[in-house]
């Protein structure tokens, strides 16, 4: 890794993905190229969101991070967490790291808890799985990770089967999943998506006090979600990235036109939507992959792919406009 | 009448002949093979059923021939649920080729029936009971299989064996502790009605003298009196009793299965039971 001066921490970063690349064959000479050469390094401590609309690869990053992907992926590059070599590990070795030293928040809140089996069991798992705790202990531990879940009655709670709660609270149930083990890295997929207003503010404060000494991986779709959480924002568009910067700094002057269609798009700044739909990750456009949507094309963009270029010190961009 | 009331007296009748079968001995003193009478006596003080062609006592084989009936329907139940949920939920997670070629292998046997193919097998093997219900066990599991893996093949896609699977659990796990709980209702059923059907299947063939005639249970009972003309004596009570315990129980099982699956099946009314 390339250290800069003196910000750097002397350990490196926490999570680091060099060049990684997720392909799903589909028709033979065919095939959906889901994330497409992503670095990304994450530093302990650090809050990062990965921002994209749907189908541009963001929840296939997490997953690979996880070593989740489903059987036919084909993945190249590297993921390191810490001093492993994620991709080079076996089975066995994934699962001792899996809930225990990187932890996941599923997307899908409604269908992410066991119906048959309650709460309580649910949140001790991860200690059990690993043995961290004997099970009556790992049992008190999810009873007190569900007070700090906010519930009013949590040994109460603990007895109860996932159909009882409601969507705000089952979220909160699959948060307290992911924290059970203590983990260093949490990749949240979406955690306040299909909740109203009200309970996704209760739900992002709290993971924002839960996560203060941890570090998040936050993927994400919601600029605001991203923004209250984040102190880093990584954009995506079609498998890769195409901006990435501080929070306030992307969100004050976005430089790629795709993230100025984002935040143009939200309703506080009037609604307006980026014409056209994102490429399908099967056959994308040659040059730039945002060109046919894009407000400014020049020759170039219809030709030449362009590359990530650093703006400033801690800002990344990929458009020809600052070549 | 209420769907309710009949799976509580199915539940009853089932107890009823479990309790016989344990304790037979106590009920019958004087044990199935003993001659306790003179030849074809007609129902009456001493022979609540009569006796048979030797003199031995109905009412005693009836109560000690539940035991072996039952005990072989059971066991082989067991055996063909514990076959068909291992191997279900096995090629139903894992997939792939294992799954492949043991899906087509059950294409291949499911239209095979399976009584005739048992006659023909127990002439291959030595007929003890127990070869013949681990025969039936392993036979009767291959329709489990099927039903259990394609419960398993949805349950396994859904995103809580995903989450399962994001806090490390191995393989082993998700199936014993996520997989299994969720297709148990299932397991339950099957094991009702494979019972039921397995244990009439055992009367069958111990009617035919597949197996040990030397035993007594209510398939040789039956056919001790058939083959010794106590059908065409009109000895009704040689006949009649091991014919009604076998229908009783039978029954019991098949309206017990009927309401599990009831209970248990999304696509039959819930509240009906």
């Amino acid at each position: 890794m390339i250290h800069n001066g003196d910000f750097q921490r002397p350990a490196g970063p926490l999570l680091s993905v060099t060049g990684l690349r997720v392909r799903f064959p589909t028709r033979p000479e065919e095939c959906v190229r889901a994330v497409d050469r992503v670095d990304l390094a994450i530093a302990c401590g650090e809050h990062v969101a990965l921002i994209g609309e749907s189908g541009c690869g963001k929840t296939v990053l997490g997953l690979a991070v996880m070593g989740l992907l489903p059987v036919n992926a084909k993945t190249r590059g590297e993921i390191r967490f810490r001093d492993c070599d994620l991709r080079a590990m076996d089975e066995p070795a994934l699962q001792r790291i899996r809930g225990k030293e990187i932890a996941m928040v599923m997307q899908n809140s409604a269908n992410s808890l066991n119906p048959v089996m309650k709460v309580g069991r649910q949140i001790a798992e991860p200690l059990r799985v690993h043995n961290i705790l004997p099970a009556t202990e790992a049992q008190d531990e999810a009873v007190r990770l569900l007070a700090a879940m906010g519930f009013a009655d949590p040994a109460q709670a603990a007895e109860r089967y996932p159909h009882e709660f409601s969507g705000g609270m089952r979220e909160r149930i699959l948060v307290a999943i992911a924290l059970s083990a203590r983990p260093d890295l949490v990749i949240a997929d979406e955690p306040t998506s299909g909740l109203d207003a009200v309970v996704k503010a209760q739900i992002l404060r709290l993971i924002k006090d839960q996560m203060a000494e941890r570090t998040l991986l936050l993927i994400t779709h919601d600029l605001g979600t991203a923004g209250y959480l984040c102190n880093r924002l990584v954009v995506m568009y079609a498998g890769e990235i195409v901006e990435e910067g501080p929070t306030d700094e992307l969100l004050a002057m976005p430089r790629h036109p795709y993230t100025q269609g984002l935040l143009a798009s939200l309703p506080s700044s009037g609604f307006h939507p980026i014409p056209g739909m994102s490429p399908s990750a099967a056959d994308l456009p040659a040059g730039c992959r945002f060109f046919p949507r894009c407000c400014c094309v020049k020759e170039q963009c219809r030709q030449n792919h362009p590359p990530l270029i650093p703006i400033g010190h801690n800002r990344k961009v990929r458009c020809h406009r600052y070549d | 009448m209420n769907r309710r009331v009949v799976l509580w007296i199915s539940i009853a009748v089932l107890c009823i002949y479990i309790g016989i079968a344990l304790a037979a001995p106590l009920i019958a003193p004087s044990g199935p093979t003993a001659i306790t009478g003179k030849p074809l006596e007609p129902p009456g003080a001493g022979h609540l059923f009569g006796t048979n062609d030797v003199g031995q006592d109905i009412f005693a084989q009836l109560v000690f021939g539940a035991r072996i009936t039952l005990l072989f329907g059971f066991f082989s139940a067991s055996l063909s649920v514990l076959i068909s949920t291992s191997v279900g939920i096995a090629i139903g997670y894992y997939g792939g080729i294992v799954d492949e070629v043991v899906s087509r292998a059950i294409d291949v046997f499911m239209p095979i029936p399976v009584f005739p193919l048992l006659i023909v097998l127990t002439t291959f093997f030595s007929p003890g009971i127990i070869q013949i219900s681990i025969l039936m066990g392993v036979l009767g599991s291959i329709h489990g299989i099927r039903i259990i893996r394609s419960q398993v093949l949805s349950v396994a896609q859904t995103y809580f064996v995903e989450g399962a699977r994001a806090i490390g659990a191995s393989d082993v796990h998700i199936m014993s502790r996520h997989i299994l709980p969720n297709v148990m209702p299932l397991v339950m059923a099957k094991f009702v009605s494979s019972s039921q059907h397995l244990l009439v299947m055992g009367v069958g063939l111990s009617f035919i003298g597949i197996w040990d005639t030397t035993t007594v249970d209510w398939g040789t009972m039956i056919q001790n009196a058939y083959s010794s003309g106590g059908m065409a004596l009109g000895l009704w009570w040689w006949i009649l009793p091991p014919g009604i315990a076998v229908v009783g129980i039978s029954l019991a099982l098949a309206m017990i299965g009927y309401s599990f699956e009831e209970q248990f099946n999304p696509r039959v009314g819930v509240n009906r039971l």
